[in-house]
């Protein structure tokens, strides 16, 4: 149990058997030991073009040991919650980390302070509380406001899907923490036909709470207003600007930007190629923290503190203390995202960015919640100070190379900035840019900032983490679209 | 079937099922489907050369499908015992009494059914392999060093299953499997690397030194990239990003997908998708693939389908429930929701490599692609991302490296581009293809690519 803490563990969590598995790992051999204790209640519901498909309940229990034998570390994993269980993997993973140890890279983690802890996010609506019938009722009012829309919308696929997560950490350390964190996620992919011709809209909504964040969102009102953009926009398009132009992005477009041509990048264990066979490396080196990305106007931070935010926590999966993190501070690379593996490594201190998706994965470096800091002007001036332009609301195909260098963003919902204010719809404008030449071009941001939601893939078995990315709206100047 | 799992009284998986399929059919159930899986995967993941973490998961499970009244649904429990089973029976009925129908569900398949045991998907060799797959590891590793590598990444893995399915439709079947899976992607310097993978059942047809062998060449022929221009190419896809595409082909055909308009192939049954070199099987029955399983999620027996013959597209992917709203067969893909391909195989050509260059004037070898993204699912609009060695061609001849490229087309166009196709299949799953895809190297024309403005 955490030390002076409030939150109690559920009846179901035997936090023991944590203690028991580190204590064990020690019994055998190893000179460092975690544990991670977790129980995630999880509902989900889809409704496709009105018809609801097969829902699902589950609870999903387990442990994760991370132990290091003869230097070299190793996972393992059950979700056979018994001692005899427990022993077992324990056992397997130090046979076969011992045998690795023979060609194994000799592993150190950067000193930490051991911290003892425990905190909950409160649900105001409790997800408990609510009935399948009740829950799905926001899917059927999304569907009859899209309905109510005077538009043909053939394909209308909602999901929806909410998570209770009681986690206990403890380590060899002695750091101990307790977490109780309900998180709930919306996504949607709607096809709007025009003419003969179709247009696609998919976005995702999350956050740490109760149902009350899907009530928030009010998502029968932005359905039915993404449909009006959409059809707008198949109605009215004109093809974009071939000549050099601004840009103006709102907070979806630079939420994508920031995650993934500052946060990926920015973690370090890509930097130091740990990724290379999944996700990829990073243009960065050690040597790239202090140099210039960006112009002044850039400042970018990665803060899984912020109250409410999808990729929510308070101490990493490692037991550090979260805090925010500058990544750019005035166009300057201000830092990377660590765990205790990499930063000492290259001899500094975690940051408190390891994270696992549950008890069955290792723990390694992903953003939490990455936001380009809010400037001083509002969006309506960004756009009076563009005399030929394109405004970009949101996106909807986008990729970036795995060294994040090439990235592209094909705009859904855009228009045409002429004279300062904004007129006709654009079809599919195309941003296709390098990030330093991104950076660079970004020379304003508004006060504007809103927080999107995405589901970050990372790590073999596949890691997708919930995380937050945002800011306000970017003006980027004198660049050319591609076609 | 190993116990898995603890709380309340132990028992098998199978009498568990049983008494699951039991209780639910005597308080109304309509349909039930248990199945039972447990499994054990290990893996070494290395870096720079050296193993980095090995990790062990371990997992048992029974899941269950219930369909009252048309409510379905689906959970699982974890440990397997009649209290737990009595447990999720009442929540069963409690969330189903609560829930809405699906007014088009048309129920399961119904048995029984004879199964016939897939040749080489078990192999007790692979059970055994413990921490001797470690020098199988160490092996590969070497053969990268030995060919000129600085640092090589990746994965080894091995996975052992059982699984065992019960229906209230007069279904019970059982299989196991074993797999071993290897990634590795070759560095000789930062902005010159190949990748390779490889898979297998059996470990007598694992080659994880091959796929090291050719992740090195790709890497050293890929020094000093040059900078390319943007255009129209004709493209030589190796195996491991033609397996990227194809596998958005095989979700596709999903009717799921055709039904959410996330799908390229809606509306074209009995129409032209593809050029004439174009044949397209997904084969859940396959010998040695990697997906293949006696029976699908409702038990009925795998076989293979012919997604696309010559260009023409011949089937969706159905279930017993999709198949029976459409009035068609079942394919044998259950996805109790999603039908869902197991091993798609792209049928082999008669062109070898060198062939296949001098067909082309002006045109790109791409080694790999990743973050492919869709514009418009229907439409087939897309653009992916060659990584690793690309590799310039003109005038029927490899003129050198070239970088920082991106595929900007579409599906339909790309499958209708295919102009030749290799003699030489090679089987890939991995981090960017999740369905298990075996083709050989293909040549598309005019693959439309782009790169960042200047």
């Amino acid at each position: 149990m955490p030390a002076k803490s409030s939150v109690k563990p559920d009846d179901a969590l035997d936090l023991d058997l944590a203690h028991f598995a580190i204590d064990y790992a020690g019994k055998i051999g190893a000179s460092y030991a975690d544990a991670r204790l977790e129980a995630t209640s999880v509902n989900g519901f889809v409704l496709k073009n009105g018809v609801p498909q097969a829902a699902g309940f589950d609870r999903v229990a387990g442990i994760g040991v991370r132990i290091v034998m003869k230097g070299s570390l190793g996972f393992a994993c059950t979700n056979g919650l018994s001692r005899e269980n427990v022993r077992a993997v324990v056992e397997k993973a130090a046979r076969l980390t011992s045998a690795a140890s023979r060609i194994g890279e000799k592993v150190k983690f950067s000193d930490e302070e051991t911290n003892k802890a425990g905190y909950e996010v409160k649900q105001r609506v409790k997800l408990v509380d609510l009935s399948p019938k009740e829950k799905l009722a926001v899917l059927f009012d999304t569907e009859k406001a899209i309905k109510a829309v005077k538009a043909n919308v053939p394909g209308r696929f909602f999901s929806m899907s909410d998570f209770y997560t009681e986690k206990y950490f403890a380590n060899s350390e002695g750091s101990r923490i307790l977490s109780k964190i309900p998180r709930t996620d919306f996504w949607y992919f709607i096809t709007v036909e025009e003419a003969g011709r179709t247009a696609q809209r998919y976005w995702q909504y999350g956050a740490a709470g109760g149902f009350e964040t899907i009530y928030e969102y009010k998502f029968p009102e932005l359905l039915a207003g993404e449909v009006k953009a959409t059809l707008s926009n198949m109605k009215k398009a004109i093809s974009p600007p071939k000549e050099k132009v601004d840009l103006v992005v709102a907070p979806q477009i630079t939420g994508i930007m920031v995650h993934e041509s500052v946060g990926h990048p920015y973690e370090a264990d890509r930097v130091l190629g740990r990724e290379a066979a999944q996700a990829g490396e990073s243009f960065l080196h050690p040597g790239s923290v202090g140099t210039t990305i960006g112009s002044g106007a850039v400042n970018i931070v990665d803060d899984p503190t912020i109250p409410g935010s999808f990729g929510y926590y308070l101490y990493d999966d490692e037991g550090v203390k979260a805090s925010e993190r500058w990544l750019i501070r005035k166009g300057i690379i201000g830092g990377l995202l660590h765990n205790r593996e990499t930063s000492a490594i290259l001899k500094t201190k975690s940051n408190g960015a390891a994270r696992a998706t549950g008890y069955d994965r290792e723990q390694i470096v992903r953003m939490a919640n990455t936001v380009f800091k809010p400037g001083s002007y509002k969006e309506d001036e960004l756009i009076e100070s563009v005399r030929l332009g394109v405004y970009f609301r949101n996106f909807m195909e986008w990729n970036i190379d795995d060294k994040r260098l090439n990235a592209k963003y094909t705009g859904a919902e855009a228009y045409l900035i002429r004279d300062g204010r904004l007129a006709e719809p654009v079809w599919r404008p195309t941003i296709e840019i390098s990030t330093p030449k991104l950076w660079s071009a970004v020379d304003a941001a508004a006060d504007n900032t809103e927080y999107h939601a995405g589901t970050c893939g990372k790590a073999e078995p596949m890691q997708a983490i919930p995380v937050w990315f945002g800011g306000p709206s970017l003006r980027i100047r004198n660049v050319r679209l591609s076609f | 079937m190993p116990k898995a799992g603890a709380g309340g009284e132990q028992g098998d998986a199978h009498s568990v099922a049983a008494y699951l399929v039991k209780q639910l059919k005597k308080k109304g159930a309509d349909d039930v489907v248990v199945s039972a899986i447990d499994e054990e995967v290990t893996q070494l993941k290395f870096v720079n050369s050296i193993i980095s973490t090995t990790q062990s998961w371990h997992s048992g499970k029974l899941n269950m499908f219930v369909a009252i009244g048309k409510k379905l649904v689906g959970t699982s429990i974890r440990s397997i015992s009649k209290s737990a089973a009595d447990d999720a029976v009442s929540k069963i009925l409690k969330f189903t009494a609560a829930a809405v129908p699906n007014k088009e569900y048309e129920g399961i398949a119904v048995g029984p059914f004879s199964y016939r045991e897939i040749a080489e998907t078990y192999d007790k060799a692979i059970t055994e392999l413990g921490e001797t797959a470690v020098d199988l590891l160490k092996g590969a590793i070497g053969v990268a060093s030995r060919n000129g590598v600085k640092r090589a990444a990746g994965v080894f893995e091995t996975t052992v299953s059982s699984s065992y399915l019960l229906t209230s439709n007069n279904v019970e079947s059982e299989d196991r499997g074993t797999k071993a899976y290897f990634s590795i992607r070759a560095f000789v310097d930062k902005y010159a690397s190949g990748h390779h993978v490889c898979n297998s059942r059996v470990l007598r047809k694992f080659t994880p030194e091959r796929s090291a062998e050719i992740a090195s060449a790709i890497a050293r022929q890929a020094v000093n990239p040059a900078p390319a221009k943007a255009g129209t190419y004709d493209i030589i896809f190796s195996p491991l990003p033609f397996s990227n595409l194809i596998e958005s082909v095989g979700r596709a055909a999903s009717i799921f997908n055709v039904e959410s308009k996330l799908s390229c192939l809606a509306g074209k049954l009995g129409k032209r998708v593809g050029s004439e070199n174009v044949t397209l099987v997904d084969d859940g029955s396959l010998p040695n693939g990697f997906d293949s399983a006696q029976f699908d999620e409702e038990g009925v027996p795998t076989q293979r389908n012919v997604l696309i013959e010559k260009g023409i597209l011949k089937t969706y992917l159905h279930n017993s429930s999709t198949a029976r709203r459409y009035g068609t067969k079942t394919t044998a893909n259950a996805g109790l929701v999603t039908p869902t391909p197991f091993n798609l195989v792209f049928e082999k050509g008669n062109f070898n490599k060198e062939e296949m260059i001098k067909e082309v004037k002006r045109g790109l070898i791409i080694t790999n692609v990743w973050y492919t993204r869709f514009q418009n699912y229907e439409a087939g609009d897309f653009s992916t991302i060659p990584r690793d060695g690309i590799f310039l061609i003109e005038n029927g001849k490899v003129v050198g490296p070239v970088k920082e490229l991106r595929i900007s087309d579409n599906l339909l166009h790309i499958l209708k581009g295919v102009a030749a196709v290799g003699k030489d299949s090679e089987a890939v799953f991995g981090w960017e293809v999740e369905t298990p895809t075996i083709t050989p190297p293909i040549l598309v024309r005019d693959v439309k690519v782009t790169k960042s403005v200047e």
